[in-house]
């Protein structure tokens, strides 16, 4: 036989059940304020040069760093849209694709932990 | 080579085209900085409503009275207003004749400039630039790609695009105002949805067309995905030239609202009687123009 009592909520159970429902009301804009900093880091991360574009990531950095170790100083490199673009300077490209790279990284973790970090959320949008 | 921004703004009997494209305007001047001139393309009854404000913020107006057939759009301020207006948008096909400069960017007058990334587009290889990834501020719309009809081709978005004065591109134009022309017969070709006249189709099936009806590719923008704020969210807040807070509709429960900042971000916002709302500190938020005097060219029709 089941012990019916067991199964009803103490007021204690509901209030902590509350408080669950409510933190996942917070979690939801965390989320979206999250996804929508990861958007813009990925907006942020373009870089365009002789005519065409790029995105910056790790995997550019590392072939240009490879490239430039290998003692190429003038590469022809497919850009975002696979349309092949001349690249005369690789030192100087690596290092400015490098140095946005880091720079708005940088911006998106010092975002992504003052979010992280915040239990209110009103806090982190200064409302 | 001249660099210039295009605004498109007509007034309608539910929105003040005029003042948000100043707004839009004023965003573009101060987060970029490798534009000759913003120009507006304008009616003479949109120009003469708001003449001294549209002459602090354009360094050019086009005056062009071409005739508007009728297209009437929905428009929403969040769940809670809707009301049927014109939708006065037939004059984009005209940009490629009307554009004064040989590089061009069109930006809608939602559109606003809060980054500099869009002033990578000049000096560019290709002939056009346009974006067919886009992303909801709100997560509603979960894929990054609409398509005309589930069963069409993918839908290039005409909110904001690069062009330079090019063989492309003069014929793109060219298939973009045919398309215009023969709208009903494009429509059920490419099976698409909606009775609305839209730009974003017509670029669709005219780079479509151009590149020989099959499957393609054309070079986006430099941003990654357009930053879409759909018309069900609202604004917040406006902080700074590039700093905005929304309200963002959440995607369970479009009548309740998430809000979410952005920053240094460009944001297409829909909601066009927010942005009315805000008017104020848009423009306040903006760069005018510095030298007072614009130049005005009028089109003949």
């Amino acid at each position: 036989m089941v012990d019916s009592t067991t199964n009803v909520a103490s007021e204690k159970d509901l209030e902590r059940l509350e408080k669950a429902l409510d933190f996942s009301n917070t979690m939801k804009t965390f989320n979206l304020n999250k996804n929508n900093l990861k958007v813009k880091t990925q907006n942020l991360l373009s870089y365009s040069t002789a005519g065409g574009s790029f995105a910056v990531d790790q995997s550019l950095i590392s072939f240009m760093y490879a490239v430039v170790s290998s003692g190429k100083t003038e590469i022809t490199l497919l850009d975002k849209n696979s349309i092949p673009v001349r690249i005369e300077d690789t030192e100087k490209f690596l290092d400015e694709v490098s140095s946005l790279y880091f720079e708005v990284v940088n911006d998106y973790y010092n975002e992504y932990q003052k979010l992280r970090s915040s239990r209110k959320i009103e806090k982190v949008l200064e409302i | 080579m001249s660099r210039g921004i295009i605004i498109f703004a007509q007034n309608n009997e539910y929105i003040n085209y005029a003042e948000q494209a100043c707004a839009c305007a004023g965003y573009a001047r101060k987060n970029l900085s490798l534009v000759d001139e913003i120009c507006l393309v304008t009616n003479t009854e949109t120009l003469e409503s708001k003449k001294d404000l549209i002459d602090e913020y354009f360094d050019n107006i086009i005056v062009t009275d071409s005739f508007q057939p009728e297209n009437v759009r929905l428009f929403k301020d969040t769940i809670d207003k809707t009301e049927y207006a014109s939708f006065k948008n037939m004059s984009r096909s005209d940009v490629y004749e009307l554009s004064p400069y040989d590089e061009t960017l069109v930006i809608d007058s939602d559109y606003f400039i809060m980054n500099n990334v869009l002033d990578q587009v000049w000096g560019s290889d290709n002939d056009v630039m346009i974006n067919c990834k886009y992303r909801d501020v709100s997560e509603r719309h979960k894929e990054h790609i609409e398509y005309l009809d589930n069963f069409s081709i993918p839908m290039y978005w005409a909110t904001v695009f690069y062009f330079k004065k090019s063989d492309f591109a003069e014929n793109l134009f060219t298939i973009i105002s045919h398309i215009k022309h023969n709208y009903k017969y494009y429509y059920y070709l490419y099976n698409c949805s909606g009775n609305l006249y839209r730009n974003d189709f017509a670029f669709s099936m005219a780079l479509h067309i151009l590149n020989g009806s099959v499957a393609f590719d054309v070079p986006s923008l430099p941003i990654e995905y357009l930053n879409n704020s759909f018309d069900l969210d609202d604004i917040y807040r406006i902080n700074s030239h590039n700093d905005i807070i929304m309200y963002c509709a959440d995607a369970e429960r479009v009548t309740e609202h998430l809000l979410s900042r952005f920053t240094d971000t460009d944001l297409h916002v829909m909601n066009k009687k927010a942005i009315g709302r805000f008017i104020d500190d848009f423009l306040s938020n903006g760069e005018k123009v510095n030298e007072s005097h614009s130049h005005l060219e009028k089109i003949d029709e």
